[in-house]
């Protein structure tokens, strides 16, 4: 599905100028369930960006259906993340002004799908749609935003800390509705975390240090939100 | 410091609107001052229906450019405030957890009242370097007897140093009243009021686009910016349109005054409401490019919603600057000979509406731009 070859990536210029990836390459295979997991500065979170084309690397190649997205204008970038991609952040980044209904609408639009509210009820926000992002706890706004990418019926979620700014019970949720609609509609998901418990859950782990891959494995046995430590 | 003196600079757009309203006053109040000195030397009937048409059509002058502008002033004050409010809100809630009162947390925002201060004295030093070709200009026909120009340090006492003290304390108690949160509401990212919620719920309404959405939602929470839109066509349009007419009516210098203070008010007033309206946004287009949104959406979400109301307050000030002039020309230049009837001139708004259109559509171009310049990196940098 998405093919990682030889990527690098730098940051910053002069004295200052340090290489966060350093010529990572890993295949990504359609369905999967995959954690990338590191310490903080590890490039885990620049191995997101650049798979899910919020970036490009200086150096190497992103290969997605025989395409090569690393080569491609801020246009066609976008293009690519229009059809195939679906985000949710630690942050939420939820419109404030636009209530539950509204911010999912956001991702539905792009894909022209009329049965959104489906997935607000899948998230269990279906009593919630007339709720702004203010009078939502942490975990409600991180299942409108969850709501809000599986809207857009994404090929690939990408998650970048998804449970980091909830408590463990709201965590423990949130990663069951992830996995849950992830067997429900297919799609691929790729998860930045720097809980290991949360790989567990996982049908490939990839680890990495100093912007570069040190392990990959598969879980023989998967573990669901609930079972896992915290 | 919470404020500091640099932050004052980005507030050029209060300082111009000082600069303009301070200009005009100054020189319609030392005339009116000036002018009041000689009346008993005001016999002829002629000399003597001048000289009331121009104590009226400056104080006309004073309160309605003066009146406006300060009131403009003080909505664009508020405006910077709550916009530094909500950039500091983090700074300002530590502030308050380590136990200031609100008023002690806010004191730094009395700094912005120096940017009115600058702007005032500015306008106050203009208009007396103008004024020589002013009072010729008053009394071209030589009616009146001559006058001189005398200095009234209670000008600059009303028109220059209170008003930046007022300004100052605006800034500073519209801060403290601003800060009158819980300082968890600080700390984190909730500044959304159950207020504005039930208005925003008010206004929703059945099915419409995303972005459509959006931009009424944009229009209903960011007023200030409709405003500054309505405003800027506003100001451009009576300003542009009756400088024509004063070119007749008046004087080419009178005409030309008139041009300068509007197209000056109308550029700086739609440079910052533009700006803001990209600026304030940058997350929500960031996220929204992450999400696969072209620029073009983005800018149609984000802008498109001005336009009808710039249009209409080009409208408006076309009207305003009609009905004033009938009114000067019919009621204060009544006595007054040699006045020619006004009508409304066509091709004066024709041409005006053709030079804002061109200048509106380069002000959401260079907006537009800015879009395409801000990048998904936006919401990776927390």
């Amino acid at each position: 599905m998405i093919d990682i070859v030889n990527a690098s990536k730098f940051y910053g210029t002069g004295q200052s100028r340090f290489q966060a990836l350093k010529s990572v390459s890993l295949k990504l295979k359609k369905g999967g369930f995959y954690v990338v997991t590191g310490a903080s500065g590890s490039g885990k979170s620049t191995l997101l960006n650049i798979a899910s084309g919020l970036e490009r690397p200086d150096d190497g190649n992103i290969i997605y259906s025989e395409t090569d997205i690393a080569g491609l204008t801020d246009k066609e970038l976008t293009q690519f993340r229009r059809k195939h991609t679906g985000f949710i952040f630690q942050q939420y980044y939820l419109l404030p002004n636009l209530n539950v209904d509204k911010n999912v609408k956001m991702g539905a639009d792009l894909a022209g799908n009329k049965n959104y509210r489906e997935v607000i009820k899948a998230v269990g926000l279906e009593d919630k749609l007339q709720k702004y992002p203010g009078e939502l706890s942490g975990g409600q706004q991180q299942r409108v935003s969850i709501a809000r990418a599986l809207a857009k019926k994404p090929e690939i979620l990408f998650l970048d800390e998804p449970t980091g700014a909830l408590d463990e019970q709201t965590g423990r949720q949130i990663l069951d509705y992830i996995s849950t609609l992830q067997r429900e509609y297919g799609f691929t998901v790729v998860m930045v975390t720097h809980n290991l418990n949360i790989a567990q859950m996982a049908d490939t782990v990839v680890k990495m240090n100093s912007g570069k891959i040190t392990e990959i494995y598969s879980n023989s046995e998967k573990k669901t939100a609930y079972e896992i430590g915290w | 410091m919470i404020v500091g003196i640099k932050d004052t600079s980005r507030l050029a757009a209060i300082a111009v609107m000082a600069f303009c309203a301070v200009f005009v006053c100054t020189m319609f109040l030392n005339y009116n001052i000036d002018i009041g000195a000689v009346s008993s030397e005001i016999t002829s009937p002629e000399a003597k229906a001048l000289y009331s048409a121009m104590l009226s059509c400056s104080k006309m002058a004073c309160s309605l450019s003066g009146g406006c502008l300060a009131i403009t002033s003080a909505v664009m004050l508020l405006f910077y405030v709550k916009h530094y409010v909500t950039l500091r809100k983090r700074e300002l809630g530590i502030l308050k957890a380590l136990g200031y009162t609100d008023l002690q947390a806010s004191m730094s925002f009395g700094i912005f009242g120096i940017s009115v201060l600058a702007g005032a004295a500015a306008g106050f030093c203009a208009a007396y370097a103008v004024m020589p070709l002013f009072y010729k200009t008053q009394n071209k026909d030589g009616l009146l007897p001559d006058i001189d120009i005398d200095f009234h340090p209670s000008l600059l006492l009303y028109l220059v140093i209170l008003p930046g003290i007022f300004f100052a304390a605006l800034s500073v108690f519209s801060a403290s009243r601003m800060l009158k949160k819980p300082v968890i509401s600080l700390l984190k990212d909730t500044l959304q009021t159950n207020g504005k919620i039930k208005k925003l719920r008010e206004s929703s309404s059945a099915e419409l686009s995303f972005t459509a959405e959006l931009r009424k939602s944009n229009l209903k929470t960011k007023k200030a910016l409709v405003f500054f839109m309505v405003f800027s066509s506003f100001c451009f349009s009576a300003m542009t349109q009756m400088s024509f007419s004063m070119n007749e009516l008046s004087s080419f210098l009178m005409g030309a005054i008139i041009m300068l203070i509007g197209v000056t008010l109308a550029c700086t007033t739609l440079i910052l409401a533009s700006s803001a309206a990209v600026g304030g946004n940058t997350k929500t287009i960031a996220m929204m490019k992450a999400f696969g949104y072209s620029d073009k959406e983005c800018r149609t979400a984000l802008l498109d919603g001005y336009r009808p109301w710039s249009y209409a307050g080009f409208a408006l000030g076309t009207g305003y600057q009609y009905l004033l002039l009938k009114i000067a020309v019919n009621i204060v230049f009544k006595d007054v000979e040699n006045i020619p009837d006004y009508k409304f001139d066509l091709a004066a708004a024709i041409v005006s509406l053709a030079a804002f259109a061109v200048l509106y559509e380069l002000a959401i171009y260079i907006c537009a731009k800015r879009i395409e310049r801000v990048s998904v990196k936006e919401i990776m940098l927390e």
